[in-house]
């Protein structure tokens, strides 16, 4: 084979192998190079919904720190990604603001201050 | 003294300004200092493209897809968000990922932190986070490796240089993990390895650019990650144990002390981290404890042979690579990359031996990901090869 049929063979190679992890491995949307450098990008296909909910109530009650309830703590993806994703907010167990699931007692203790879809949030 | 291509150079800067933004950040620079420091390195690398646009045209179409293909998935699997984009967003708002609490010990803080480093420092230029946008900054942390091979390899071999790639290291070329810069600093690292001290001419030897190359790639190596400590050490081993055997361990010994050197920002970084109390997971339970009863089972040595080395990438790099040097035979060469690949695969059965979480489940989760770096050091040496028996 000539230089020139293995070079475009390899071309070929390449251009498939691409296109295979472009389709197949990536997990790529349209939805989000359309905007990048937006600040909310790619929010929806990175964490739950869960997550989200709880990153917008601290934002709406301008926190710096939270807590979870035992559930929550006890829930490895929730009690990690809301850590992560929740951050430069961070978690503090001797925060007042908990974060409940929303079917789960309170204690008589804590007062609701927002419930959304998935979480409550309390202060106790 | 022989020329430094303008490749060579561009590598060297690049690598240089990966490691300076480290040290800016881990040092805590002001902000500006940092911005610059990213500016010269998008900089340097617009000058890459466009000097000679049509010089190496593969790489510069085939990276921006790269970019593009990262610029349009989100991070969303465990390592890469908690660990390694984690670090990064802690760094980005100027705080310590030695401050994060007990609560945080499931990003594992204890991990080096250049890839994040650089990450963050995209931010800061930037000038917001978001779920996207950081991650191509372990792209770029690509193209130092991927321009200096430019030097060695054109056209056709350069092609299927990428073709390797490509397969050996896939999507984590985009996806935020830190595994794929693993497998390609440390084939290049032992291919600047072989430059300097196994193969017989003085051509790199006499050249300080392949020194200062060396160290750059080295110390990036064991700065991704712990593995790539393990694989630098597996590096001087080989040369020290092929020295030994050749009886030019004393002719040599300057030059391997020198390049020792890159082990020190790691040997600083676990030493912050041992002083603040934060230990690895490996070295903070018993070791022996759970090495010494698997050990015994000869179904534990299955098991890790099983995931290690059925695995398709593997496979078909080895054969590459018998194939390679069945048409052509360097000793040297592959007494180098067989002293390499027996002593990283006998310190993977002792890792997983030993390993304190779910042997299986350990397994499962890591095997596939950890023997990329041998696929990618078989299939590249495979190609070195052929291309020095034309």
């Amino acid at each position: 084979m000539t230089d020139r049929k293995t070079k475009i063979l390899f071309l070929i190679i390449c251009t498939l192998q691409l296109f295979y992890l472009f389709n197949f491995r990536s997990g790529f949307r349209y939805e989000i190079i359309r905007n990048p450098f937006n600040e909310n990008s790619g929010i929806s296909y990175a964490v739950s919904p869960k997550v989200v909910e709880s990153r917008n109530i601290l934002k709406k009650y301008k926190a710096t720190y939270f807590n979870l309830s035992e559930k929550l703590k006890n829930d490895a993806y929730f009690y990690q990604r809301s850590l992560e994703f929740n951050y430069p907010i961070r978690i503090n167990q001797s925060s007042k603001l908990f974060f409940s699931s929303i079917n789960e007692d309170i204690s008589e203790k804590c007062k609701i201050i927002e419930t959304g879809k998935y979480l409550k949030l309390t202060r106790c | 003294m022989a020329h430094t291509n303008f490749y060579e150079k561009i590598t060297l800067i690049l690598s240089f300004l990966i490691l300076n933004n480290y040290l800016l950040l881990s040092l805590n620079f002001s902000l500006a200092l940092i911005k610059i420091n990213f500016i010269i390195f998008l900089f340097t690398v617009l000058v890459f493209y466009f000097k000679n646009f049509s010089e190496n045209p593969f790489l510069k179409i085939f990276f921006l897809c790269i970019i593009f293909i990262s610029l349009g998935t989100a991070t969303f699997e465990w390592d890469a968000r908690s660990i390694w984009l984690f670090h990064a967003k802690v760094m980005f708002y100027e705080d310590s990922v030695l401050s994060l609490d007990e609560g945080y010990k499931f990003a594992h803080i204890e991990y080096p932190n250049l890839a994040p480093a650089f990450a963050s420092a995209l931010g800061i230029l930037v000038g917001f986070w978001n779920e996207v946008f950081p991650k191509i900054a372990f792209s770029l942390m690509f193209l130092p490796p991927l321009i200096l091979i430019f030097s060695f390899f054109k056209d056709v071999r350069y092609l299927i240089f990428l073709s390797i790639v490509f397969f050996t290291v896939g999507k984590f070329l985009f996806n935020g993990w830190t595994d794929g810069l693993v497998a390609i600093y440390f084939g290049i690292s032992a291919f600047l390895m072989y430059l300097l001290f196994i193969i017989d001419s003085n051509f790199y030897r006499n050249r300080l650019i392949f020194y200062l190359l060396a160290f750059c790639f080295f110390a990036s190596l064991t700065l991704i990650k712990n593995e790539g400590v393990a694989l630098l050490l597996v590096l001087f081993i080989a040369v020290f144990l092929i020295k030994l055997y050749k009886r030019e361990l004393k002719k040599n010994i300057f030059k391997l002390l020198f390049l020792c050197i890159s082990f020190l920002p790691i040997i600083f970084w676990k030493f912050f981290c041992y002083s603040k109390g934060i230990g690895n997971d490996y070295i903070n339970t018993n070791i022996l404890f759970n090495l010494l009863p698997r050990l015994e089972d000869l179904n534990n040595y299955k098991t890790i042979s099983y995931f290690l080395f059925l695995n398709e990438k593997f496979l078909l790099t080895l054969t590459f690579f018998f194939v390679s040097f069945w048409i052509k035979f360097d000793k040297e060469l592959f007494s180098f990359i067989f002293i390499i690949t027996l002593m990283y695969i006998l310190i993977l059965f002792v890792i997983y031996l030993s390993t304190p979480y779910d042997f299986y489940w350990q397994l499962n989760s890591s095997a596939a990901r950890v023997i990329r770096s041998l696929s990618f050091l078989l299939a590249f040496f495979a190609l070195y090869n052929i291309k020095i028996a034309k």
